[in-house]
């Protein structure tokens, strides 16, 4: 079952467009990396899904509804970023007891072991937290209302890596033991990636590529030798990235190699390594642009 | 995991009771408002008469607990119109809402909100006839107005209450047509004030005058819970009516 | 253990893992293998990773499902891994071989008597 279909989702400001003819299919209980640049359309994308914003054409459905304004979306739908406001009025105990009377699934007695795991104090204020610290305790009601949609955009502003990689354990270990949707949009991809099932590269708010991150590791591959040699296996093949440096060249090249070519390219003394899909989306979406060397090259 | 199906109902009465909690703030600001009400009420008593005979001096002031009322409907104004910025406004956002539910949250708590402020309003007229007591002793005290039979201090109540209620649904609109465009933090006010001095031009202030006579004169207090809760509805429905052309959250 | 920022697809490490275990018997025949819920949260992945290593391994004979119950250790899986990892690593070396041999213009049969020559004299030494 697919828990989001949007089909030419088109969202604009004017003549801008954040979102333009988007078309996506979200399955049911997989855990979903939404990768992009800066500006690409995704806090827009998860924003219309959570049923803040409206589309300006096109149509998107979660849960097979329309989730603009909706209710029942709302009630089934946990969208966390760092600008979640909590009443200043409230102490963190209070904001859990209240997720907790809002959220069928809620979790308190996880709630409450993460909240002591991460040294949090009850009669503390939101406010006052830092920003890690804010990000940390968006987290912990991200996971424990156990929406059957929870879309984290951006997480781990903030976070120390120690913190970041609890999360993403906890995040693993919660979506093991309650399989749910999740979405994750993250800068940085190579992070999460251990925890993803799928990717959606987003672009100029259209969709880039969608594909299990497994398929998205061996998509290219990365030459890194003798000029000469190196370009003579990248002649036909779309090169994503390339960068001299005296007489050697690095370059990735979509992977559509035979098993026998690979072996031929190993035995010329070129070496061969994976790209990581951080890297990869940074040089997918490069292309239009070229890379900030060529800002430079220019003058 | 199942889905959950929530209503409208229940959606909107979980809201109050976090509104409740987390808009304490507001109910402190207005206890803090009624007392400054009052201490403006002891020292603006207006004298009614001063007079002597030679052999006894007669003083007769009048204290009256109205400005509190008027404070308390100022109070509810203002703290409409703080419910519909930013800061508060979207904190109903983090959990389940819509924008439906988040309105008629929103109203439910502004009404409980007018009717504390009604009834405290009336009280503190109890509490500065104490206070003047305490203060110039052996004085007597004439109760006048608001006083004696259960009933008149019920009604007066009750209409305090609707009064702060139809105020506070005046500045929830305000608020929401800030929130539909800024613009409407200066347009608002000087739509008032032009209202006001065109009145006063072109009717020689009758108009204004028949606009608080028409609320404030009214003897009946069928017809005024009738005028003052028609207004205030018409206020609210204009509200929802503008926030359903707007984005959910930003 | 798994080193997601290799060059090895991690599938494919856990599918490299299962047979390490099944060599070492720590997995013995019609033993039930790690679910992939449970390799996903021994190695921090995500479980249709873990999945798509278990299904290799199934594809390879290596393991067998029984339905509802998981995938079990098959009766020669021990064997099946050593002649893979044998066939594997051997046709690399050959392949290696005869490119080189290629590059420096050696011919078919002199290669071929190259490898003879080897082969006996390591069993001379042997013996």
């Amino acid at each position: 079952m697919n828990v989001i279909k949007c089909t030419d989702l088109t969202k604009s400001y004017g003549q801008q467009k954040a979102l333009d003819n988007l078309s996506v299919t979200i399955e049911e209980n997989k855990i979903t990396g939404l990768v992009g640049r800066n500006g690409a359309g995704k806090t827009t994308l998860l924003k219309i899904l959570a049923g803040f914003w409206r589309v300006s054409s096109g149509e998107v459905n979660v849960f097979s509804r329309k989730p603009f304004d909706n209710l029942f979306v709302s009630a089934n739908t946990m969208f966390v970023d760092d600008q979640m406001n909590f009443p200043t009025a409230l102490t963190l105990k209070e904001i859990l007891e209240q997720a907790g009377r809002f959220y069928d699934n809620w979790d308190m007695e996880l709630a409450e072991r993460l909240f002591d795991y991460f040294s949090f104090r009850p009669g503390q204020n939101y406010s006052v937290l830092s920003k890690g610290k804010k990000s940390t305790f968006n987290m912990i009601v991200g996971l424990c209302s156990r929406c059957r949609l929870t879309i984290f955009d951006e997480p781990t502003t903030g976070m120390d890596t120690a913190v970041r990689k609890d999360f993403y354990r906890a995040l693993l270990k919660d979506y093991l033991a309650h399989p749910r949707s999740i979405i994750i949009s993250s800068h940085h991809v190579d992070e999460v990636e251990e925890v993803l099932e799928d990717v959606l590269l987003v672009e100029s708010g259209q969709k880039f590529l969608h594909m299990p991150i497994e398929d998205l590791k061996e998509y290219a591959i990365a030459l890194n030798g003798p000029s000469e040699d190196v370009n003579k296996w990248r002649r036909d093949r779309e090169v994503l990235h390339t960068k001299t440096a005296g007489n050697n060249t690095y370059a990735v090249v979509t992977n559509d190699f035979e098993q026998h070519e690979l072996e031929q390219i190993n035995l010329a003394g070129i070496d061969m390594s994976s790209v990581s899909p951080g890297d990869l989306c940074v040089y997918l979406t490069d292309r239009a642009k070229g890379g900030i060397d060529d800002v430079f090259d220019k003058a | 995991m199942s889905l959950t199906k929530p209503s409208l109902a229940q959606t909107v009465l979980k809201q109050f009771w976090f509104k409740l909690k987390s808009l304490a703030g507001m109910i402190s600001s207005l206890i803090m408002l009624q007392l400054i009400g009052l201490l403006f009420a002891l020292g603006a008593s207006s004298n009614f008469y001063t007079g002597s005979d030679g052999v006894f001096d007669l003083q007769i002031s009048y204290y009256s607990a109205d400005l509190v009322v008027v404070f308390t409907m100022l109070w509810g104004f203002i703290s409409a119109i703080t419910m519909k910025t930013k800061a508060y406004r979207e904190d109903d956002f983090v959990f389940v809402t819509n924008r439906l539910s988040s309105n008629l949250s929103n109203i439910a708590y502004l009404l409980a909100a007018s009717v504390i402020g009604g009834v405290t309003a009336i009280l503190s007229g109890y509490l500065l006839k104490v206070v003047i007591y305490l203060l110039f002793e052996s004085t007597p005290i004439i109760h006048t107005g608001l006083t004696d039979s259960l009933v008149e201090l019920l009604s007066g109540m009750l209409a305090a209450s609707l009064f702060i209620f139809m105020f506070a649904g005046a500045g929830y609109l305000v608020g929401t047509l800030v929130q539909l465009h800024k613009a409407f933090t200066y347009i608002t006010p000087v739509a008032v004030i032009g209202f006001i001095l065109l009145s006063d031009r072109i009717s020689d202030g009758h108009l204004l005058a028949e606009v608080g006579e028409f609320y404030f004169n009214e003897a009946s207090l069928w017809l005024l819970s009738v005028k003052t809760l028609v207004t205030a509805g018409l206020l609210l429905a204009g509200s929802i009516g503008i926030s359903q052309r707007l984005e959910v959250k930003t | 253990m798994i080193h997601t920022d290799g060059t090895k697809p991690i599938y494919i490490q856990i599918s490299e893992w299962i047979e390490n275990e099944i060599l070492n018997e720590n997995f013995k025949p019609d033993e039930k293998v790690h679910s992939q819920y449970k390799l996903a949260d021994l190695f921090n992945i995500n479980p249709a990773t873990a999945a798509k290593g278990l299904t290799l391994l199934s594809d390879e004979t290596i393991l067998y499902n029984k339905r509802g119950l998981g995938k079990f250790v098959a009766h020669d899986a021990k064997d099946i891994i050593t002649n893979k990892r044998k066939s594997q690593t051997l046709k690399r070396l050959i392949q290696e071989i005869v490119v080189e041999a290629e590059r420096l213009h050696v011919e078919e049969g002199e290669l071929i008597e190259l490898v003879r020559k080897t082969i006996n004299e390591h069993r001379g030494a042997a013996e």
